[in-house]
């Protein structure tokens, strides 16, 4: 396809969505981290930036049977992998100094790298992770919802990577009628503070976000 | 405890010209019956050292960006970001404050006027402050979403102010006494009141604090979040052996100039006392500007963001 070709393309998906947001089924997700590569690889992110990612997050122990005194363990472990969420609160556009950070087509979350001065007030607010400082061209850099891809009809890389099939991404009212509305799990932050457009079905040990008793298991990776 | 080594020095050298400038403000003020003349002569060698260190320090907090050459982007969304806001005040504060000073120098406009201007000027000083700590108050970073933050923020103001322009005075009156161009004795009596009143400042400034901490810490220790249990943990743990340092840094510089002070008004005039009047004064403000250093390399060394 021809530069021009694809601009047009570009021009006809400007209304499509009027909001996009991801979905992940933490149920059936094995962490094998498929996603997080194939956006690293689809969009040459160096090594330390990292536009999604996934977390582990564990917890549990050991449990008495008092009638018997035996012991059994009730581990768990789920995975989440999360990237840049969209929100419609979003904190880094609050924050954001230069205005760099807004509200694109589609309801994505974008940044302006001619704007941008690379203070990286937005990493430090954004309870996601989802704004990553590139040292290589001194601004902030983040997930845009693969919207190359989308014009040309394709699903974003990591959805399209996924072998187990726990992604999904689309219009966000259509993702919540079709999966629910839950995103409030740990270790993600309460959505009521940015109101991310996430959809999360839940692993059978999910525990609500601020509720957790366990631990991330991968801080050096997200 | 490196952290954002450009902002540790940009934070502490803004709040230290604020407070710097105000407490040069009320020596103004509260010295008005010497006469205009002699309180311009003791105190104006300060306010224009104040201009260059608060210009290196804009220019440091420049060092923290990845992209300075576009730093004055950042004045961009002023109606939502305090960082925005932040770097309005910080500039209108050295713009306001050169403005003052030049007048100072060549005499321009009327002792009114002027005083008007430094009025305006130590204002927006305090609304840089007051932006700087609403920078933190970050709803996903409990250690810092603190009213503690403001408190602490404007304690360290005051605290470096006073003892700054209590160093300068001094230095400035020994540089003049070895130059054989003393000043009167209505001066010296104005330094001495300076002192006086910038020691009690200090020791407010102590005592808020020495009492903010533990309450801030406690706050902190039962907010129950993981980040807060984290930046807890930081602080008093991983940390810990800084914190004492900051605090032991801080108590012995004030403590030094409280005793040395004392046993000033007790024993007037001593040889040993007028040696030691010079360097009391700046070895106070050193201990405590290494703590305060310390007590922000700790600040950012506890951020700990809520969720992933």
């Amino acid at each position: 396809m021809t530069d021009m070709t694809k601009a047009n393309v570009t021009k006809a998906n400007v209304t499509k969505y009027k909001q996009l947001g991801f979905y992940v089924d933490q149920a059936s997700c094995t962490g094998c981290k498929a996603c997080q590569i194939a956006c690293k690889d689809k969009n040459d992110l160096p090594v330390g930036v990292t536009w999604r990612r996934v977390a582990e997050y564990s917890g549990g122990g050991w449990s008495q049977d008092q009638s018997q005194g035996t012991f059994k363990a009730n581990v768990f472990t789920y995975y989440t992998s999360v990237s840049c969420n969209h929100c419609e609160d979003p904190i880094c556009i609050r924050v954001c100094p230069t205005k760099a950070m807004h509200k694109g087509i589609d309801g994505v979350v974008g940044i302006d790298p001619t704007a941008c001065i690379g203070c990286r007030y937005c990493e430090w607010a954004c309870p996601y992770s989802a704004p990553a400082f590139s040292a290589a061209k001194g601004v902030m850099t983040k997930c845009d919802f693969c919207q190359d891809y989308l014009a040309e009809g394709r699903d974003p890389a990591c959805v399209a990577a996924c072998p187990s099939r726990v992604l999904d991404f689309g219009e966000i009212d259509d993702l919540r009628k079709k999966y629910g509305t839950t995103a409030g799990i740990e270790p993600l932050p309460d959505p009521a503070i940015t109101k991310p457009h996430l959809v999360i079905t839940p692993h059978k040990d999910a525990q609500k976000s601020g509720h957790g008793d366990g631990t991330l298991a991968n801080p050096a990776e997200v | 405890m490196l952290h954002e080594l450009p902002l540790v020095i940009f934070t502490i050298i803004a709040q230290m010209s604020v407070g710097s400038f105000v407490v040069l403000g009320l020596i103004h003020l509260f010295g008005a019956r010497a006469g205009r003349d002699v309180i311009d002569k003791v105190s104006d060698p300060a306010l224009y050292a104040i201009g260059p260190i608060l210009v290196l320090g804009l220019l440091a907090s420049m060092l923290h960006l990845g992209t300075p050459i576009r730093a004055i982007n950042a004045l961009r969304h002023l109606d939502s970001s305090w960082l925005s806001r932040e770097i309005l005040f910080g500039l209108l504060f050295a713009a306001l404050g050169g403005a003052f000073a030049s007048c100072q120098w060549f005499k321009w406009l009327t002792p009114g006027l002027r005083q008007a201007l430094a009025g305006l000027t130590a204002l927006v000083g305090l609304g840089l402050v007051w932006s700087m700590a609403n920078v933190y108050l970050l709803p996903t970073v409990p250690a810092w979403n603190s009213w503690a933050t403001v408190v602490r923020f404007f304690a360290t103001t005051f605290l470096l102010g006073s003892l700054a322009v209590g160093a300068v005075l001094v230095v400035t009156a020994e540089v003049r006494r070895r130059r054989g161009s003393a000043l009167d004795e209505v001066s010296d009596r104005v330094i001495m009141s300076s002192l006086r009143g910038i020691t009690i400042a200090a020791i407010a400034m102590l005592g808020v604090e020495f009492v903010v901490l533990p309450i801030y810490l406690g706050e902190l220790a039962t907010e129950g979040s993981a980040a807060a249990t984290a930046s807890v943990g930081a602080l008093v743990t991983t940390h810990g052996g800084y914190a004492v340092v900051q605090l032991v840094l801080v108590f012995l510089g004030v403590a030094l100039l409280g005793v040395f002070l004392s046993r000033l008004v007790e024993r007037p005039g001593s040889a040993v006392q007028a040696q030691l009047f010079a360097i009391v004064p700046v070895a106070a403000f050193v201990l405590v500007f290494a703590g305060e250093i310390i007590g922000r390399m700790l600040f950012y060394a506890s951020y700990v963001r809520a969720g992933l």
